[in-house]
């Protein structure tokens, strides 16, 4: 009996290399549900609109001015009116200065705008009223800096670029730019993503040792 | 009866050893398991293809036929991989005026829809820095800013992507040139000949490189089927990719994808060799700032402040 020592440590070893091996062999073969296709990115996020793509779609009265103003309200109430009262008490002007509406609005023809010299400007055309008070613009307008074309970098026909009027991004009575649709913000692994503010070689080890360093401006 | 002990092994030892000797089996399964998740394991003909530059016009039939195939397979996306050269006489150029840009990421997630990029882990290309007005201080920028801060007037949002160097540091670490520049100045990359190794990603000032830790996970309906070889095509896992300019679209006269999805018309494209573009009027005009300057990378993206 003496030979054969007692390995009583076995009695504990011997159910732990089991559990490891179970262990081991749950991390070879493991349960992984299949993948599941990632959620779709919304359309909204990538489709081509501009500011106001609808908003000019809906615009009913473009075109029809006549129904009214050709029979019965053909004199303005003055040249100075601003405030609509009954008809188009939707409309509110907030564009500065140009606050009179027949600063754009021809009187004897509501269909067109009316230029410089008092004749009327076509309404496909409403690029051409605006030149009238903002011409730096719409010579950046006709360049290409301000607004925006879609198409061809390299056209070789006209059709192959469009060009975006301005009342497609601003609205003539309320002009300031608005934008609705807007974009989340990346779901990116978290060692790319850097707080906000935080200084950058900041990290105690760093500010205990070389102190704190300036942070790079540009 | 110590005689039949010393001959064979005792009950408990067999236990014990074979318990042991188990246990190592599976430890080692466990740690080769990987290998059972590797999927992208690569065929003969992709082993054995040459670089890109060395590929001949049938070489590169071959291989577009082969990777539509392996499109089809892995997502049942009947795909067409196009290859367009580059043209005579052209070299692109972007501007984004700053002073128009509300920051609304719209041009982020037309990247990712025309470029194929992973949505998870999620790649995008474009990286959207809000600023505080007054200077450009990309330190205290954020890129993560929810989508209540966006449009803010108080704040630049400056858009930044590839840049599209002149001097590009990246190609220059590369080990096994996969990725280079063009003759028309964009910086392509051989998916099938990079390695992973990112030391690209490393080497760019601008982050604007990025890795698929992953392979792609799109849903099929997203995949775009019009690819071309160094653009957009479906990337395997474990290599590096960046924005191209689209140059699938670009090298057919369109323009890119974050250009036209623009509501604001602050991304301007064109060809900077061509005097009558859009891209030279707004260089020659107005005042332009190129990102990082002293590091010398001579980028041909530029940012403006116009109206
Ligand atoms: C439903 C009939 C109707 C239609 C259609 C109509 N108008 Fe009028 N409009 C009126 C009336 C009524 C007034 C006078 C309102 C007032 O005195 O306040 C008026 C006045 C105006 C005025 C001057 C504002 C003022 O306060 O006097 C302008 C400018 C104008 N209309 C433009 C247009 C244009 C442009 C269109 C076409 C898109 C149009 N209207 C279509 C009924 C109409
Ligand atoms: C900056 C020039 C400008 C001024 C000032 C202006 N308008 Fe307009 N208006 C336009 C243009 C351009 C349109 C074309 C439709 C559009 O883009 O919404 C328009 C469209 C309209 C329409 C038809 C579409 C709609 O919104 O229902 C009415 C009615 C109208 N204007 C009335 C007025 C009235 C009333 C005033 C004065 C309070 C006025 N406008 C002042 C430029 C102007
Ligand atoms: C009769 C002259 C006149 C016409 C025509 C005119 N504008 Fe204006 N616009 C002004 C003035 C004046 C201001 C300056 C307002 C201010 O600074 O308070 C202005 C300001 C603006 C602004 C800046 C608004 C802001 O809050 O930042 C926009 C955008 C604009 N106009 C767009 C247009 C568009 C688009 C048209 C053509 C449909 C147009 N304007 C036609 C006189 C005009
Ligand atoms: C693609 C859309 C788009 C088109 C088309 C467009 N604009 Fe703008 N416009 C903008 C944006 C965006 C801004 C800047 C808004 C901001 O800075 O918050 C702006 C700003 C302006 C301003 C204000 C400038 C200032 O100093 O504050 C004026 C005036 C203006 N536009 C006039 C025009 C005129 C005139 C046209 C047509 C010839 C036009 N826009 C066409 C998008 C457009």
């Amino acid at each position: 009996m003496d030979e054969t020592p007692v390995r009583w440590w076995l009695i504990f070893l011997v159910p732990l290399f089991v559990l490891l091996s179970f262990y081991f062999l749950y991390r070879t073969f493991p349960i992984a549900p299949a993948a599941a296709d990632p959620a779709p990115l919304k359309a909204e996020w990538y489709t081509l609109t501009t500011a106001r793509g609808e908003d000019l779609a809906n615009k009913s009265m473009v075109g029809n001015c006549f129904i009214c103003h050709a029979y019965w309200v053909p004199i303005p109430r003055s040249m100075e009116n601003s405030k609509p009262r009954f008809a188009h008490a939707n409309i509110t002007l907030n564009h500065g200065k140009n606050d009179r509406c027949y600063n754009c609005h021809m009187i004897s023809d509501r269909n067109k705008y009316v230029a410089d010299d008092g004749t009327g400007i076509m309404p496909q055309l409403p690029e051409l009223l605006c030149s009238r008070c903002h011409g730096l613009i719409y010579d950046d307008w006709l360049n290409g800096t301000h607004g925006k074309w879609t198409g061809m970098w390299n056209p070789v026909k006209k059709s192959d670029r469009r060009r975006y009027t301005c009342t497609q991004c601003h609205d003539p009575h309320n002009p300031a730019f608005k934008y609705s649709t807007l974009a989340p913000p990346p779901v990116w692994p978290d060692k790319y993503i850097r707080n906000t503010g935080e200084e950058s070689n900041s990290d105690p080890y760093s500010n205990f040792l070389i102190g704190k360093e300036p942070k790079e401006s540009f | 009866m110590a005689d039949k002990h010393d001959s064979k092994i005792s009950r408990r030892d067999f236990i014990a050893g074979s318990s042991i000797a188990f246990t190592t089996l599976a430890a080692t399964g466990a740690a080769l398991s990987p290998l059972l998740d590797a999927r992208e394991t690569p065929g003969i003909d992709e082993i054995l293809q040459k670089h890109y530059r060395r590929l001949t016009t049938e070489d590169k039939k071959t291989i577009f036929a082969r990777l539509e195939a392996e499109i089809d397979k892995k997502y049942s996306v009947k795909a067409n991989i196009s290859d367009p050269p580059p043209m005579d006489g052209v070299e692109f150029a972007y501007v984004l005026n700053i002073g128009r840009c509300i920051g609304c990421r719209k041009c982020v997630y037309a990247c990712m829809e025309e470029n194929n990029t992973s949505r998870d882990p999620q790649i995008q290309y474009i990286r959207v820095l809000k600023i505080k007005q007054g200077s450009i201080d990309l330190d205290s920028s954020s890129h993560d800013y929810p989508v209540s801060e966006a449009a803010d007037p108080n704040y630049f949002y400056m858009p930044v992507q590839c840049q599209q160097c002149r001097n590009p540091p990246c190609i220059k670490v590369c080990p096994v040139k996969a990725t280079w520049k063009e003759k028309d100045g964009v910086i392509v990359i051989d998916y099938n000949w990079c390695i992973g190794c990112r030391y690209c990603e490393a080497a760019c000032p601008y982050h604007a490189r990025r890795f698929n830790f992953a392979k792609p996970a799109i849903a099929p309906e997203e995949i775009n089927p019009d690819m071309g070889y160094l653009s957009n095509r479906v990337r395997p896992m474990g290599v590096m990719e960046k924005c191209t300019f689209c140059l699938h679209r670009t090298r057919v006269g369109k323009y890119p994808a974050c250009h036209d999805v623009c509501p604001t018309g602050a991304r301007k494209f064109g060809n900077l060799r061509d005097p009558q573009s859009e891209v030279r009027k707004i260089l020659e005009k107005e005042r332009v700032y190129v990102l990082k300057q002293e590091v010398g990378t001579l980028p041909k993206f530029y940012y403006v402040f116009a109206k």
